[in-house]
């Protein structure tokens, strides 16, 4: 085999297929298997999906049933999206300050926005209950400073998941939003000055919509994963607002359904990726003509 | 790109890795042949007396732990979980998994320290395990109240800290909002005691009970700041929570981390007058357990009296061997939040295993109260 | 004399250490196609973004149109920039790109339009107004760089390297464009170039820089025929400098002691005897032929280059300079070719070669 043949090729294009097909069609087609059977006791605890004659819809029509899910469902998009506006608004200015950093140091400011990743994501998640509970490390600098004198209820709110998610998924902002700005090319800038644009213009009218691949990216690397979340939710956030990783825990442990879960699970990811797909679909068509 | 042959071979590939991963489940991590593979909660041993198996009996122990029933549940249904021993608790857990095979019965003839155990105790497990076939109880305990003494002295000096009033009276529970009431996050242990606060039976399974209970629930529920099943130990030992429902067990240890961080207030548990629920964690063998020989030996190693008070002294839990009460700690022997008195024990209660309907209506009750949706 | 456009006065512009523009002082007048000329490095390109006011004089100051631009932003200059990459905006049409500079003006909707068809046409491209630049060819890009740093009128028009990345043949086709586009509007264009023969076919004067100031500024002519310096006339036309002593006057001419020869040539300015000097004469001057001109040495041929029009000759004389001869290969020209190894005369008129002092 040679370097461009055709066997070649294919062996180096099969790799990720390969890893994609074991380790993500694979399983999401054994879990929608599972949505589709009933509960039972026993090991595992389910019927088998292979026969054809346990296949059923009961566990989607649970979903639809009963407007926990939606509910559920809802609060995490809000949540979502909520914390993923953030983590813009934090993140773009993060990026353009560090592309702007000379170049020596801008290494060095990658380095330290991907260094949290080199901890535990549970651990650091923690490190956030130690400083928002009313005991905790924030609580006590307020009160020995004199700024109040009852603990702020910082944890176990919204307040605080927003807070867990921004911090843990800001660095998949900053990366893509970093790699987009630093294939701008500064002459582009410098046309804009040159034809009587303002810097504050400059950056709206070129800056932004040449890095909207970058932002786009970015957004959709914090959304689709914030609306699934459970640990932060289960660590940081109050019973109010039940977000959809919690139900399907809750299908999972508490009420012994596999089935349902899948269900569940399933139904998510329709709805996360449906979208996706068809905006997919439409832009191709779109560039097609 | 769907229509080309490339592609149609991704999805039958793809589909016989899904039919191969189904029909296999679980992973193969047993240590067959010579070793013990030992599943049980975080600090629920004294290290020593292992040790002490080991060379005892030459058998290598390998110990994992889990933090809730829920994780040991999932594992064990998915099958294959290299574990010669693991430690459910009876209700509702062991009592869904015997009748779904997961355990093998126990060979007494194995265990000659098994008249060791309690009587009371083991009537009481046979509720869910038929006959005594497979457990042997470890540590038992009750569930009920624990508080920060200093804070409530501050707020309700006469507090009615021996009742279940103290959480489900919400004229009483209203006052400790501001200084935090965790409650666990368990149906299967909160609304058996809304019921026996309502005065009525415990164990029922009867849908107008579960509302009546969801509705007392629901009258406390603004007081409480959190539902969680884990978080109300630390919550208690820092003093970010005054009061808690769960755990004889967890809320001593509580206890004893407030007093070892030298906290201006000492946490206390106590048993609702009322009633409580008992909780019995017992070691069971899984039907697929690779060493069930070596699994008997270390049960009928801890069933010794002298084995038995190492580890309560150590846990601070009440043991299920009689025998052992003369070598456990005055602390704990003496303790009568740890071994109650008999007409402290005539009002426990235990709940059976409930069907699947009742499960469903009973999360998605505490569900609604606890998100409030 | 009416005021000049551009006035540049003992402008210097320090990078860290080095001065890129070293105490530079010109003049250009509206109307002028006017050229910096010089190898990377010597300051053109800085000199000219200082006019765009993308880079601010660390000394001196410039003044366009009678307005000091001392605290002027570029986006208030009245002056465009062509960039050497053109720099389209790539996520906008054409007609965007042309549009950009006048809706930052607040021009209304549809005078826009009218002007972005009046520039389209300037440049030929009419009907592409819909493309976007990636669906162009370079020479279209180039154009519409040029309709969009046009289209607001601007006093001058900045030209950095314009045709640098096009063709040989796209390239002079471009430099006619550019000459009557220029002649047509009447604007002041101020381009800057590494390439002499471009700087020669379209600027009506020259600067030549070197190490951040000006070596020599006059026309085309007088850059090339009289070069002021060794570099300049090395830097355009590869000139034959011969370096030696001032030995007197003769008349109109100074002798030169070079080679061991006594030489003749034109001097510009006056020279002290004994003075270091240096004979420059292009190697179009230089001829095989007997024509008893003043200026005569012996040398034997050592390369020989046929170029198509015009053949290039070394020839190695006394001394081991190399002098480059070059000879016009024009049909039925009866002009000595003589072959390599050949042993040669070769020789120029007085009135030829310059005298340089520098």
């Amino acid at each position: 085999m040679t370097a461009g043949s055709r066997g070649f090729r294919f062996s180096v294009i099969s790799a990720p297929m390969l890893w994609l097909a074991a380790f993500f069609l694979s399983p999401f087609v054994i879990v929608f298997a599972i949505s589709l059977v009933a509960a039972s006791d026993g090991q595992p605890p389910f019927a088998s999906p292979l026969l054809m004659s346990n296949l059923t819809f009961d566990n989607y029509r649970l979903l639809v049933g009963d407007d926990l899910y939606a509910f559920a469902f809802g609060n995490s998009v809000r949540i979502a999206a909520t914390s993923t506006v953030l983590c813009l608004l934090l993140g773009y200015p993060m990026a353009y300050a560090i592309v702007r950093a000379p170049q020596a140091m801008r290494n060095g400011l990658l380095l330290l926005v991907v260094l949290p990743f080199w901890t535990s994501f549970l651990i650091r998640v923690y490190a956030w209950m130690i400083l928002l509970r009313p005991s905790g490390l924030i609580n006590l600098a307020l009160q020995g400073l004199g700024v109040i004198d009852q603990p702020l209820p910082l944890i176990a709110n919204q307040f605080a998941v927003h807070l867990g998610i921004v911090y843990s998924y800001l660095p998949f902002m900053v990366l893509p939003i970093y790699a987009a700005l630093e294939r701008l090319d500064p002459a582009l800038l410098e046309a804009a000055f040159d034809l009587g644009c303002r810097p504050w213009r400059a950056f709206w009218r070129v800056t932004v919509p040449l890095s909207a691949p970058g932002i786009i990216a970015g957004c959709l690397l914090v959304f689709i994963p914030a609306v699934g979340e459970f640990v932060i939710p289960d660590l940081l956030g109050g019973p109010d607002t039940p977000m959809i990783g919690r139900v399907l825990w809750t299908e999972f442990f508490s009420n012994r359904d596999w089935p349902a879960a899948a269900a569940v699970a399933t139904a998510l990811l329709v709805a996360l990726v449906g979208p996706i797909v068809v905006f997919q679909i439409l832009e191709r068509r779109g560039a097609e003509s | 790109m769907w229509g080309s042959r490339q592609s149609r071979v991704w999805l039958t590939l793809t589909a016989i890795l899904a039919l191969v991963a189904a029909s296999s489940a679980g992973d193969v991590r047993a240590q067959g042949g010579g070793g013990l593979n030992v599943y049980n909660w975080n600090d629920y041993i004294d290290e020593a007396t292992l040790h002490r198996f080991e060379t005892e009996t030459g058998i290598r122990v390998r110990y994992d732990v889990y933090d809730s029933n829920e994780t040991l549940d999932a594992k064990l249904r998915a099958g294959r979980s290299g574990y010669d021993l693991v430690v459910p608790t009876a209700s509702p857990f062991l009592a869904l998994q015997v009748p779904a095979k997961l355990y093998q019965p126990l060979d007494r003839g194995k265990l000659k320290n098994y008249g060791n155990l309690d009587p009371e105790i083991m009537r009481r497990l046979a509720a869910y395990d038929p006959g005594n076939q497979h457990a042997v109880p470890w540590m038992w305990g009750t569930t009920g109240l624990g508080y920060n003494s200093a804070a409530i002295q501050k707020v309700m000096p006469d507090a009615p800290v021996h009742s279940l009033r103290m959480l489900f009276d919400p004229a009483v529970v209203a006052k400790f909002q501001r200084c935090g009431v965790v409650v666990l996050d368990s149906p299967t242990d909160v609304v058996p005691a809304a019921l026996n606060f309502l005065g009525r039976d415990p164990d029922s399974h009867k849908k107008e009970d579960l509302d009546a209970a969801t509705d007392a629930l629901m009258k406390i529920r603004p007081f409480v700041r959190k539902w969680h099943s884990s978080e109300y130990i630390n919550d208690l030992a820092n003093g970010d929570a005054c009061l808690a429902f769960g755990f004889s067990g967890d809320i001593k240890q509580a206890a004893k981390r407030a007093a070892e961080a030298h906290k201006d207030f000492r946490v206390i548990y106590s048993i609702p007058e009322e009633g409580s629920q008992i909780w019995i964690d017992s070691w069971v063998i899984p039907a697929d357990a690779p060493n069930p020989a070596a699994a008997h030996r270390f049960l009928d190693f801890v069933l010794r009296p002298d084995v038995a008070a190492l580890n309560s002294n150590f846990i601070g839990y009440a043991n299920a061997v009689p025998a052992s009460r003369p070598m456990i700690d005055p602390a704990v022997r003496d303790d009568p939040t740890i071994y109650p008195p008999d007409e402290v024990r005539r009002r426990f209660y235990t709940i059976s295993a409930p069907d699947r309907t009742y499960e469903r209506l009973r999360t998605r009750a505490w569900t609604r109260v606890a998100t409030g949706h | 004399m009416t005021q000049p456009l551009i006035r540049i006065e003992g402008v210097s512009k320090t990078f860290g250490d080095t001065a890129a523009v070293d105490g530079v002082s010109l003049e250009i007048g509206a109307g002028e196609f006017f050229a910096l000329l010089g190898p990377s490095g010597c300051g053109k390109t800085t000199l000219l973004r200082l006019l765009a006011g993308l880079e601010t004089p660390t000394a001196g100051r410039i003044v366009i149109d009678g307005v000091d631009m001392a605290a002027v932003p570029p986006w208030r200059r009245p002056v465009n920039t062509v960039f050497q990459s053109y720099a389209l905006f790539p996520h906008m049409t054409v007609a965007g790109n042309i549009a950009f500079g006048l809706k930052q003006d607040g021009m209304a909707r549809t005078e826009i339009k009218a002007r972005v068809e009046e520039m389209l046409d300037l440049v030929q491209l009419r009907g592409y107004g819909g493309r976007k630049p990636n669906q162009l060819s370079g020479g279209q890009r180039q154009r519409v760089a040029l309709a969009r740093s046009l289209a607001k009128r601007p006093k001058a028009l900045l030209l950095d390297e314009p045709l640098a990345a096009l063709d040989r043949k796209l390239r002079d086709q471009m430099q006619v464009e550019l000459a009557a586009l220029q002649r047509r509007l009447g604007l002041a264009f101020i381009f800057v170039t590494h390439d002499q023969d471009e700087a020669m076919a379209l600027a009506s004067r020259i600067a030549v820089m070197r190490d951040g100031h000006i070596e020599q500024l006059g026309s085309p002519r007088a850059v090339y025929e009289t070069p002021s310096s060794r570099f300049v006339a090395d830097f355009l036309g590869r000139a034959n400098v011969l370096g030696g002593r001032v030995a007197g006057r003769d008349g109109a001419f100074l002798l030169l002691e070079a080679s061991g020869m006594t030489l003749r040539a034109l001097a510009p300015v006056d020279v002290s005897p004994g003075s270091e000097a240096w004979l420059a004469v292009r190697p179009e001057n230089v001829t095989f032929e007997d024509r008893g001109y003043a200026n005569r040495m012996s040398g034997t041929v050592s390369a020989v280059a046929y170029v198509g029009g015009v053949s290039n000759f070394e020839v190695e004389v006394a001394g081991g300079m190399k002098l480059r001869a070059t000879v016009s290969n024009r049909a039925g020209d009866a002009s000595v070719h003589p072959p390599l190894g050949a042993d040669v005369h070769v020789s120029w008129s007085a009135e030829a070669g310059v005298l340089l002092t520098r």
